[in-house]
C-alpha cells in the first residue's frame, strides 16, 4: 500500500511505538517534542487518535465488563463469508442453541428461529400467530417469531404492530432493541424507530423492561418510550398509535418531520422534507393509502411548497 | 438534507422516472425479497441524489445505478450475515456472560462501523490489527498466534492503521 504524507506515517509509527508494550521513558520525551513540533504532526496524531478510536473502544469498554466480548468480534469480523446458514443447523443438532436473553433457554426449534414476517411499501398485512394471537403489521416493517414451549415471544427488528395477546400459559413478549413488553392483557401496540421504542396500551395492560433494567407497568390508554435512558411516560393518545391499522395517520399537533416520517412507508417514490419545513405542527387525520392526497392536504393548510413529480416529492417550507 | 437545486433535481427526477422501474425489475429477479429489493432501489436514487458527483455526467446510467445497487446491496446482506453470525455466538454463551440488549447494540454497531472501515484488507492484516485493537496484544504476541514475524506484523498494523487514517469519517 502506496504511504501517507510524512506526518501521518510519523504519527502511525508513533502510534505503533507507543503501543508497543515496550516503550521507555525516552519514548514519552521524544513522541512530547514530535508532537509539539508543528501543526502538521498534531493534526497527523488527532485523525489517527479519533479513527482508532470510535467502535474500537466501545467494545473494549464493554470487554472491561463483560470479559471475552472483544474476542466475540473480533471472531465475528474474521469470519469467511458464508453463503448457507449450515452452522446455525448443527448448533442446533448438537442442542446448544439457547443461553442469550433474546433466544430463551430451552432449545429453540429452527423453524421458528428462522420464521420472519416482513411487509413492503404500502403493504399492511394482518396475521393469525400460531396460538390465535392476531397481529397487525404495518408497511416497512419485520417481525421475528419466536415461540416455544416456555414463551410466545417476537422480535420487532423494525417498523409497528399492534397485537391481540390471545390468553394461554405462556407469557406473550414483544422484543425491540431498546427493551421488552410483557402482555398482561391484550392489546398493545409497539413501534420501533432506530434510536427508541414506543409502546401504548390499547386494552389492559403490559409490563415494560428497558435495555437498562428500568420497569413500568403501561395501564389501558397509556404510552411510553424506551430508549437508552430507559423508560418514559408519553401523553400520546395510544388511539393515536394504532390508527394505521384502520389507514389511518391521526396527527395531533405533531411535527412535520414525523408526520413525513409515517408517511413514507407508503410512498414509492423518494421522499425529501426541506429542514426548514421539518419543525411545522400539523393537526389532522390523513390517509395513509393515498399519500398523494396527505401531501395536498399539507399544502392547504400549511405554508409548504411541494413539488410532485409522482415519484419524487419535494417538500419545502414556502 | 437540503433541498437540491433545480436542475439537479429535475436530472435526478429524470434519471428516476426512466430507470427506476428497470432498476426495481432487475433487483427483484436477483432478490427474492420484495421488500429489500423496493428498499435498494429507492436507496439506489437517495445515494444518486446525495452524491457530489454531477448527474448530467453520466454516461451510462443503467451501468453506473447497478454499480451503487450492487454497493448497497452487498452492505444490506453483509449487515445481515454479521448480525446473524454475533447472534448465534451469543447464543452459545451462558446468561452470566451476555451483554445486555443496549450492550449488544453497541456492539453489533461497532461490527458493522469496523467491517466497513477493514472491507477489502486480507485476513492476515485483519487479524493482527484486530487482535492489537480489540484484544490489546502486542506485536510480539500477535506474532506468535498468527505464525509470522513480528516484522510482518508490523506491516500489517501499518496496513491497517493507513486504510483507518484515509477514512471519512461519516454519521
Amino acid at each position: 500500500m502506496s504511504r501517507l504524507d510524512p506526518a501521518a506515517e510519523q504519527a502511525i509509527d508513533w502510534m505503533l511505538r507507543l503501543h508497543s508494550g515496550a516503550s521507555a521513558s525516552t519514548d514519552a520525551a521524544a513522541f512530547a517534542a514530535w508532537h509539539a513540533h508543528d501543526e502538521a504532526n498534531r493534526a497527523a496524531w488527532a485523525r489517527l487518535s479519533e479513527r482508532l478510536d470510535g467502535p474500537y473502544a466501545q467494545v473494549r469498554a464493554i470487554d472491561a465488563r463483560l470479559p471475552g466480548q472483544a474476542g466475540e468480534v473480533r471472531e465475528v469480523l474474521l469470519r469467511p463469508p458464508q453463503r448457507r446458514r449450515f452452522l446455525l443447523r448443527s448448533l442446533a443438532a448438537a442442542g446448544l442453541l439457547g443461553g442469550s436473553a433474546w433466544l430463551t433457554d430451552r432449545v429453540t426449534p429452527l423453524a421458528t428461529l428462522t420464521a420472519d414476517l416482513r411487509t413492503g411499501t404500502g403493504e399492511r398485512r394482518d396475521i393469525r400467530l400460531a396460538d390465535g394471537s392476531q397481529l397487525a403489521l404495518n408497511a416497512r416493517s419485520a417481525v421475528d417469531v419466536a415461540f416455544d414451549g416456555h414463551t410466545r415471544a417476537l422480535y420487532l427488528r423494525r417498523g409497528e404492530l399492534v397485537v391481540d395477546v390471545a390468553p394461554g400459559d405462556r407469557p406473550f413478549l414483544v422484543h425491540t432493541r431498546h427493551g421488552s413488553a410483557r402482555a398482561l392483557g391484550t392489546r398493545f401496540a409497539v413501534r420501533e424507530e432506530g434510536s427508541r421504542s414506543l409502546v401504548a396500551m390499547l386494552a389492559h395492560s403490559t409490563e415494560l423492561l428497558a435495555a437498562n433494567g428500568h420497569r413500568l407497568r403501561l395501564e389501558e390508554g397509556e404510552s411510553a418510550v424506551l430508549d437508552g435512558n430507559g423508560i418514559a411516560r408519553l401523553s400520546l393518545r395510544p388511539a393515536s398509535l394504532g390508527a394505521w391499522t384502520g389507514g389511518l395517520l391521526v396527527a395531533d399537533d405533531l411535527p412535520l418531520a414525523e408526520v413525513v416520517e409515517r408517511l413514507r412507508p407508503y410512498c414509492r417514490g423518494l421522499l425529501r422534507l426541506a429542514p426548514n419545513a421539518a419543525g411545522l405542527r400539523v393537526q389532522g387525520v390523513f390517509p395513509l393509502d393515498d399519500p398523494a392526497r396527505s401531501f395536498t392536504a399539507l399544502a392547504e393548510t400549511l405554508p409548504l411548497k411541494v413539488a410532485d413529480y409522482g415519484l419524487f416529492i419535494l417538500i419545502e417550507a414556502a | 438534507m437540503s433541498a437540491a437545486s433545480t436542475p439537479r433535481r429535475d436530472l435526478v427526477h429524470r434519471l428516476y422516472s426512466q430507470h427506476h422501474g428497470w432498476l426495481l425489475g432487475s433487483l427483484r429477479r436477483r432478490i427474492r425479497n420484495n421488500a429489500d429489493a423496493e428498499d435498494l432501489a429507492a436507496d439506489t436514487f437517495c445515494t444518486v441524489l446525495a452524491a457530489r458527483f454531477e448527474p448530467a455526467l453520466i454516461e451510462e446510467p443503467r451501468a453506473y445505478l447497478v454499480t451503487i445497487a450492487k454497493r448497497l446491496a452487498f452492505r444490506l446482506f453483509r449487515r445481515r450475515e454479521l448480525e446473524q453470525a454475533y447472534l448465534e455466538r451469543l447464543a452459545l454463551l451462558p446468561e452470566l456472560f451476555a451483554p445486555s440488549e443496549e450492550e449488544r447494540a453497541i456492539l453489533m454497531e461497532a461490527i458493522n462501523r469496523i467491517d466497513r472501515a477493514l472491507q477489502g484488507l486480507p485476513v492476515a492484516v485483519k487479524a493482527a490489527f484486530l487482535y492489537h485493537q480489540l484484544d490489546g496484544l502486542g506485536q510480539s504476541e500477535i506474532a506468535g498466534l498468527l505464525g509470522v514475524s513480528t516484522k510482518t506484523v508490523q506491516r500489517h498494523l501499518k496496513a491497517a492503521m493507513r486504510r483507518c487514517y484515509l477514512l471519512e469519517l461519516d454519521a
